[in-house]
């Protein structure tokens, strides 16, 4: 038995029988469907889903074949979309934020992380935190921590150095540090 | 794992919301639109869409913000690879193909020595009409509106036998969006009686 096609292989095919490409989106709409989701909310989500393969149909004929896994260039193309509908997003955040801080905390180990902090306390800082970074920091860290993508998958996805990611989550990461710090010494 | 973003996982949405049911219809609606997408798309060389034999090119002073808004309020879909960009933040110029159903229009800068195109802001008149069929104009209408649009004919069924309204881009372009009675019907929607 063969090795499934790639989603290189797939996309390269493509080229020639436009039809082909239908497996990108039966592969990967699910994924992406949930990454929209948590970004914007279920609505906008239903709106943007099929804009994602839609462009990047259109846009399969520069798709580096030498990446198999087309998942991070679909994490890009969204990321790029949604940011037309990221005006509900830091509203959206600290709803979740205000949802967390009622519900009992768990046997959660994020919750030893916040220790003795009440969690009414922690949740609207990390909102706020997450709210009020610059759109590119935001981007890089909710694909890392939300979406668990590697550095070099978000480098990919969002067309930048890894270096660059590196930097940007390690901007977002001295934020977060700093907020950890503040807030552990308020009484 | 422990780290600084251990919080922000905690915060991830469906983590902290009971989780949304599946929603096959969106994947089955989108997965269909996609490849009648596909379907009428003859590739070019490059695998880009092939434009239609004749589109008008529509100049702007600010072609970066009329691309925003024609897609973010009369809901118009950029043909996204086959944008041309030049120049640097202060001489920037971009030509944009932007598509609705399988017709297709080009905007760019307005060019006063080559093509001698101006934007209807410039000269205070314009000289065309982009007439536009979507679906349910109902819908296009009221997201328009909310969008903020400039609501220059008011939705109303004409008599030839479609529904229709007219709006007038910040540069002063007009548009005309239109739905045959036929596809309104088609749609569960309702239409005079005597249509």
């Amino acid at each position: 038995m063969m090795a499934a096609e790639s989603d290189a292989e797939v996309i390269a095919a493509s080229l020639t029988e436009p039809g082909r490409f239908g497996a990108v989106f039966d592969r990967h709409a699910t994924v992406v469907f949930r990454y929209l989701v948590r970004r914007v909310g279920v609505d906008d989500a239903d709106a943007l889903l099929g804009e994602v393969f839609r462009v990047a149909f259109e846009k399969r004929a520069v798709y580096d074949t030498a990446r198999p896994d087309a998942r991070p260039w679909l994490y890009g193309i969204a990321t790029n979309l949604l940011a037309r509908h990221r005006r509900g997003e830091a509203r959206r955040i600290r709803a979740t934020a205000r949802l967390l801080a009622r519900q009992r905390p768990a046997d959660d180990p994020a919750d030893q992380v916040a220790g003795t902090l009440d969690a009414r306390e922690l949740w609207p800082h990390v909102a706020e935190a997450v709210a009020e970074l610059p759109e590119e920091e935001r981007d890089a860290l909710l694909l890392y921590a939300w979406e668990e993508l590697s550095y070099d998958q978000i480098a990919d996805a969002l067309g930048v150095p890894v270096g660059t990611v590196r930097s940007r989550l390690n901007r977002a990461r001295v934020r977060l540090r700093e907020l950890r710090t503040t807030i552990g010494r308020e009484p | 794992m422990s780290d600084e973003f251990d919080s922000l996982r905690r915060l991830r949405p469906d983590r902290v919301h009971p989780d949304d049911p599946a929603e096959p219809p969106v994947f089955e609606r989108e997965k269909e639109r996609l490849m009648s997408t596909i379907d009428d798309t003859r590739p070019g060389p490059l695998g880009v869409m092939r434009m239609p034999d004749i589109y008008p090119r529509l100049a702007y002073e600010d072609e970066r913000a009329a691309l925003e808004y024609l897609v973010r309020v009369f809901q118009l879909e950029e043909i996204r690879e086959a944008r041309i960009e030049h120049g640097e933040e202060w001489n920037y110029t971009m030509l944009a193909w932007l598509r609705a159903g399988d017709g297709v229009v080009m905007i760019g800068h307005a060019n006063a020595e080559v093509h001698r195109i101006h934007s209807p802001r410039t000269i205070g008149n314009t000289t065309v009409q982009m007439m536009v069929f979507v679906h349910d104009v109902d819908a296009h209408y009221a997201h328009a509106v909310a969008a903020g649009a400039d609501i220059t004919m008011e939705i109303e069924d004409a008599f030839y036998g479609e529904r229709r309204y007219e709006a007038t881009d910040p540069e002063g372009h007009r548009w005309h969006f239109a739905e045959r009675f036929e596809d309104i019907k088609a749609r569960g929607g309702t239409v005079p009686d005597d249509a």
